[in-house]
C-alpha cells in the first residue's frame, strides 16, 4: 500500500545517512524508505550497528540526513533549523533512550514536569498531569527522590512517564528494555501495550521478543537497508 | 608512543584546555613580576618609603595601596596557579583511570601526567616573566615616568618564577597523588572526576523554574570546584575594589590635598629667580630641581609695600598672601610624658637636627587650606610652627607634643600638615616671628588668590601693568600650571595602580571560562537529554548563564564588602568620596563584572550550537 506523507504519521523516502570516520565514509543508512499510518505499533530489529538508533534520531530530528525525506506528522524536519525541531520534539515526540537519561539535578516529579514547562503549560495542569503519570508509572511514592535512589527499571518508568509528559502523537523508544532484568522489562512491555491500546503510534529498536510480538509490523535494518525479517 | 612523546602530544591535542591554562597562568605570573617591577622603578618600593619623589605623608598612602594590591595580587596569582593546576589535573583523573583500566602502569601514567603538569608550569611561568618584563618596560617609557626609569631589579624574576611554579605544582600534584590511589573503577566515575558529592541532595529552589532549579542545583553537586572558584573570585574583586576604588578615591582625595595646599586659581608675584625657585620647589613633588645655593634673603628679593597698595587696586582679587620663603637649621628638643598606667615620665625624642625649608605666613591670611593633623597658627607673634610630613617623620618622634630650636628661638609644634613644597621637608612659621629671627627681612613672595568668575589673562595683564610701575624685576607667575603638573603626577601614577589588576582580571576570566568549560563536561550528557526532549539551545545558555551568573554574583557580593571595608577603613584616613566617586567606581566594577559574565558564556554557546548527537558523543 502507498501512502502520501499527509496520510502517515511517519513518512521516510530514499533516506541515505553516512558518517565521515577519518578519510572514509561510512553508510549507515542507504534509501530507506518507511510509511507509518497513525496508531500503528513497530518494531525496528537489526544486529548492533545496522542503525537503528540513526534512524530514530533521524525521525526524531536529533540528526540530519546525508540526503532523502523525513516528513513526520506534516512537517519536513530535513530543513527546520534547531529551535523549531527543538519545538517540534517537544510537542509531538517521547523518546526514550536505553540508559534511561534522566536529569539528574532534578527529582522524579521535576524530571517529568520539564518537558511541560517547556511548552509553557499552567502550573496547575503540569501538576496534575505529573501526579496522573506517575500513577501510570507506579511511582507516586518516589516523585521526591532523585534518579540515583531510584533503581534501573523505576528510572526508565520514570522515561516513559517524561516521554508521554506532553501527550505526544508519536513515541519512539531505543532498546527500552535492553538494560533492566525479566521482571522490570515486563512492566515496560506492559506500559507499551497501554499506550499501544490508547492508539498512539510507537516505534520501538529492539530484539526484546516480548515487545515484538506486541507490534502491529517488524522491520529489520541490515546492512542499512530495511526490510520485514520475512522478506 | 615514547613516554615524552605522549604529554606533549596530549597537551597540543587539548588545544583549548592548553591554551585557557597557559594564558591564565602567563597572565597571573606577569601581573605580579609588574607590580614588583614598576612598584620598585618608581621609587615608593614596596616595603621602604623613598624619600626623594613625594612627601612621606603621600608616599605612605602610595606604599599602603601598593604593598595591599601587590599582596592581593600575589594571592590571587597563587589561587589561580593552584586552581588551573587543580582544574588541569583534576579533568584527567578519568584519563588516568582510563589508562590504567588498559593495562598502563600506575608509575607510567602518574608520570605522564606529571610531565603535562611541569611542562605548563614552566611555559606558563616563563611567557609570564617574559610578558612581565615587556609591559614594565612599556609602562615606564611612558612620558610621565620618564624621571623614575631606572634598570629593572631582575631579582624578582626568579622569586616569582619559583614561587609560582611551586604553588602550581604543590596544587596540581594533589589530584594527581589522589588519581594514583584510585582504583580503575573509581577514577573513571563521574564521582571522582567532577568532585561530585553522592550524598548531596540540595533542593532549594524547588518553587523556582526549572532553568535555574538545574543551575543552582549542578552548581551545588560540583561544590569542590564551585567553592573554589568563588573564594577565587571574591579574592579577584576585593582586588578589583581596592584597586579601582581605592585608586579613585585616594587619587581623589591627594588631588584635593595637593589642590588645597597650593591653593587653585592662585598668582605668585616675586622676583623672577625668586619665583622660579619657589616653583622649582612646588613641582620637587613631580621630579623638579631647586637651585641648592639659592640666597633667599637677598634684599633684591624683598616685595616693597607698594607691590601690595598696588594690588589692591585690581579688581577680582580675592585675597593676598605674604610670605617670606627662606632655609633655615632645626633641631629637635627632647620633651618628656607622663604614663598615667605606669605613671613613668617617658623621654619623646631625640636631639636630631637639619635643614628645612621656613615659610613664614601671616596666619590670618593664608590661602592654603592643608590636609593638616593638629591646628594650624593663630598668633602673628607665638613661637609656633606647623610642620610638613616629611619633617615631621624624619626629625620628631611625636611632633604634637615637641619643640624644636631655630636661630636660638623655641618653637612648639602645633601642628603637621600635607604640602607639596620642598616634598614635604617645610616649617611654617608667624611671618613677623621669622621676620625678626632675620634682622627684619621683607616678605619675598605674594600668593594672589583670585576670584574664580574673573577673566585670569586680562587680569595678569592689570598685575604686570601695576607691577611695571614698581619694579621691572618682579614677574607674575601662575601656580595652576605648577598644580597641574602635580595633580597629573598623581593622577598618572593612580591610574597604572588602578590597571595593575587587569591582568588578574584578565586570568580570572580565563579561569571562569575553565570552570565553565568543566560545568559543560560534567552537564554534557544532561544537556543532550534535554535536547533530544525539545529544549532549545538558548536554554542549554541560560542554564550555564545562570551558574556563571550565581558564581559572579556571590564574588561579587563578598568581594566589593570587603573590598569597600579595607580600601576605606584601613587604607585611607579621612577619604575624599563624592557622589560621582561612587558612581565611577560603580561603573568600573559593573564593566568589570558585565565583562565577565559575557566573556565566559563563550564556551556555553560554542557548546550550545553543536549538533545533538556529537554532545552525546
Amino acid at each position: 500500500m502507498t501512502m502520501e506523507p499527509n496520510d502517515s504519521v511517519i513518512y521516510v523516502r530514499s533516506l541515505c545517512k553516512a558518517y565521515q570516520l577519518g578519510e572514509s565514509e561510512v553508510e549507515v543508512l542507504k534509501d530507506v524508505n518507511l510509511n507509518v499510518a497513525r496508531g500503528k505499533f513497530i518494531t525496528i530489529c537489526g544486529p548492533s550497528g545496522s542503525g537503528k538508533t540513526t534512524l530514530l534520531n533521524l525521525i526524531s530530528g536529533i540528526d540530519r540526513p546525508t540526503s532523502g525525506q523525513v516528513i513526520v506528522l506534516g512537517q519536513d524536519l530535513t530543513i527546520q533549523d534547531e529551535d523549531l525541531l527543538a519545538e517540534f520534539r517537544c510537542d509531538n515526540v517521547g523518546f526514550v533512550f536505553q540508559s534511561y537519561n534522566l536529569v539528574s539535578t532534578l527529582t522524579v516529579a521535576e524530571n517529568v514536569a520539564f518537558p511541560m514547562e517547556w511548552s509553557r503549560k499552567p502550573e496547575t495542569e503540569i501538576e496534575k498531569r505529573v501526579a496522573e503519570l506517575l500513577e501510570t508509572v507506579g511511582l507516586q511514592h518516589r516523585a521526591d527522590h532523585f534518579p540515583a535512589q531510584l533503581s534501573g527499571g523505576e528510572q526508565q518508568r520514570v522515561a516513559f512517564a517524561r516521554a508521554l509528559a506532553n501527550d505526544p502523537k508519536l513515541i519512539l523508544a531505543d532498546e527500552p528494555t535492553g538494560n533492566l532484568d525479566t521482571k522490570n522489562g515486563q512492566k515496560i512491555t506492559q506500559m507499551l501495550q497501554m499506550l499501544k491500546a490508547n492508539g498512539k503510534t510507537i516505534i520501538v529498536a529492539t530484539h526484546d521478543p516480548e515487545i515484538i510480538q506486541l507490534a502491529d509490523q517488524t522491520l529489520c535494518l541490515e546492512d542499512g537497508r530495511l526490510a520485514s525479517p520475512n522478506e | 608512543m615514547s613516554k615524552t612523546a605522549f604529554p606533549v602530544n596530549d597537551l597540543l591535542r587539548r588545544k583549548l584546555q592548553t591554551s585557557l591554562t597557559l594564558i591564565s597562568l602567563t597572565t597571573c605570573v606577569a601581573s605580579t613580576l609588574f607590580l614588583l617591577l614598576f612598584s620598585d622603578q618608581i621609587g615608593f618600593g614596596i616595603t621602604s618609603v623613598a624619600q626623594n619623589t613625594l612627601t612621606i605623608g603621600y608616599s605612605a598612602i602610595f606604599s599602603n595601596f601598593l604593598l595591599f594590591v601587590g599582596i592581593l595580587v600575589f594571592t590571587v596569582g597563587a589561587v589561580i596557579a593552584s586552581f588551573i593546576a587543580f582544574l588541569m589535573t583534576a579533568q584527567r583523573t578519568r584519563d588516568f583511570g582510563l589508562m590504567k583500566a588498559a593495562g598502563c602502569p600506575n608509575g607510567l601514567v602518574f608520570g605522564y601526567f606529571l610531565t603535562e603538569l611541569l611542562l605548563v608550569l614552566f611555559l606558563g611561568c616563563i611567557l609570564g616573566v617574559a610578558l612581565g618584563f615587556l609591559t614594565d618596560y612599556a609602562v615606564i617609557n611612558m612620558s610621565v615616568f620618564q624621571a623614575y626609569q631606572k634598570a629593572p631589579n631582575f631579582w624578582f624574576a626568579p622569586l616569582v618564577f619559583v614561587a609560582f611554579f611551586a604553588f602550581g605544582l604543590i596544587f596540581g600534584l594533589k589530584p594527581l597523588l589522589n588519581a594514583a590511589r584510585l582504583s580503575p573503577t573509581a577514577a573513571i566515575s563521574p564521582m571522582q572526576y567532577f568532585g561530585l558529592s553522592k550524598g548531596n541532595r540540595f533542593k532549594a529552589l524547588s518553587k523556582s523554574r526549572i532553568t535555574l532549579k538545574i543551575a543552582s542545583r549542578s552548581l551545588f553537586r560540583r561544590q569542590s570546584a564551585t567553592v573554589r572558584i568563588v573564594v577565587f573570585l571574591s579574592i579577584v574583586f576585593i582586588l578589583l575594589t581596592v584597586s579601582i576604588a581605592g585608586s579613585i578615591i585616594a587619587n581623589n582625595t591627594t588631588t584635593t590635598r595637593v589642590e588645597k595646599a597650593v591653593g587653585k586659581d592662585v598668582l605668585l608675584v616675586a622676583h623672577k629667580d625668586m619665583g622660579n625657585q619657589y616653583i622649582a620647589l612646588l613641582s620637587k613633588f613631580s621630579g623638579a630641581k631647586e637651585k641648592t645655593d639659592f640666597n633667599y634673603l637677598d634684599s633684591n628679593f624683598a616685595i616693597p609695600d607698594t607691590v601690595l597698595q598696588q594690588l589692591s587696586t585690581v579688581n577680582g582679587i580675592a585675597n593676598s598672601d605674604v610670605r617670606l620663603v627662606c632655609k633655615g637649621y632645626i633641631q629637635e628638643l627632647m620633651n618628656f610624658t607622663f604614663d598615667p598606667e605606669t605613671q613613668a615620665t617617658i623621654p619623646i625624642g631625640d636631639n636630631r637636627e637639619g635643614d628645612s625649608l621656613i615659610v613664614g605666613v601671616e596666619p590670618e591670611k593664608v590661602i592654603s587650606a592643608w590636609f593638616i593633623n593638629g591646628r594650624f597658627l593663630k598668633n602673628d607673634n607665638a613661637s609656633e610652627a606647623v610642620v610638613g610630613d616629611s619633617i615631621a617623620a624624619l626629625m620628631f618622634e611625636m611632633p604634637l607634643f615637641q619643640s624644636f630650636r631655630m636661630q636660638n628661638t623655641t618653637f612648639s609644634i602645633v601642628g603637621v600638615c600635607l604640602d607639596p613644597i620642598n616634598n614635604g621637608l617645610v616649617t611654617f612659621v608667624p611671618l613677623k616671628k621669622l621676620e625678626s629671627l632675620n634682622n627684619g627681612a621683607s616678605p619675598n613672595i605674594v600668593l594672589v588668590q583670585l576670584d574664580s568668575s574673573v577673566n585670569r589673562s586680562s587680569i595678569i595683564i592689570q598685575i604686570q601693568e601695576r607691577l611695571a610701575n614698581v619694579n621691572s624685576n618682579l614677574v607674575v607667575f601662575d601656580l595652576n600650571r605648577a598644580l597641574e603638573k602635580n595633580v597629573g603626577f598623581l593622577g598618572a601614577i593612580w591610574s597604572v595602580v588602578m590597571f595593575l589588576p587587569l591582568f588578574t582580571l584578565v586570568a580570572a576570566t580565563l579561569c571562569l571560562i575553565g570552570y565553565l568549560a568543566l560545568a559543560i563536561d560534567e552537564q554534557r550528557q544532561e544537556f543532550a537529554v534535554l535536547r533530544v526532549m525539545g529544549t532549545k539551545p538558548k536554554t542549554v545558555v541560560t542554564i550555564l548563564a545562570v551558574q556563571s551568573l550565581i558564581v559572579l554574583l556571590s564574588s561579587f557580593a563578598v568581594g566589593i564588602s570587603l573590598g569597600v571595608i579595607i580600601t576605606l577603613l584601613i587604607l585611607m584616613s579621612q577619604p575624599v568620596v563624592t557622589s560621582f566617586t561612587i558612581l565611577e567606581i560603580g561603573g568600573w566594577l559593573f564593566a568589570a563584572l558585565v565583562g565577565m559574565f559575557l566573556f565566559s558564556l563563550w564556551p556555553a554557546v560554542k557548546f550550545a550550537k553543536k549538533p545533538i548527537l556529537k554532545i552525546m558523543s
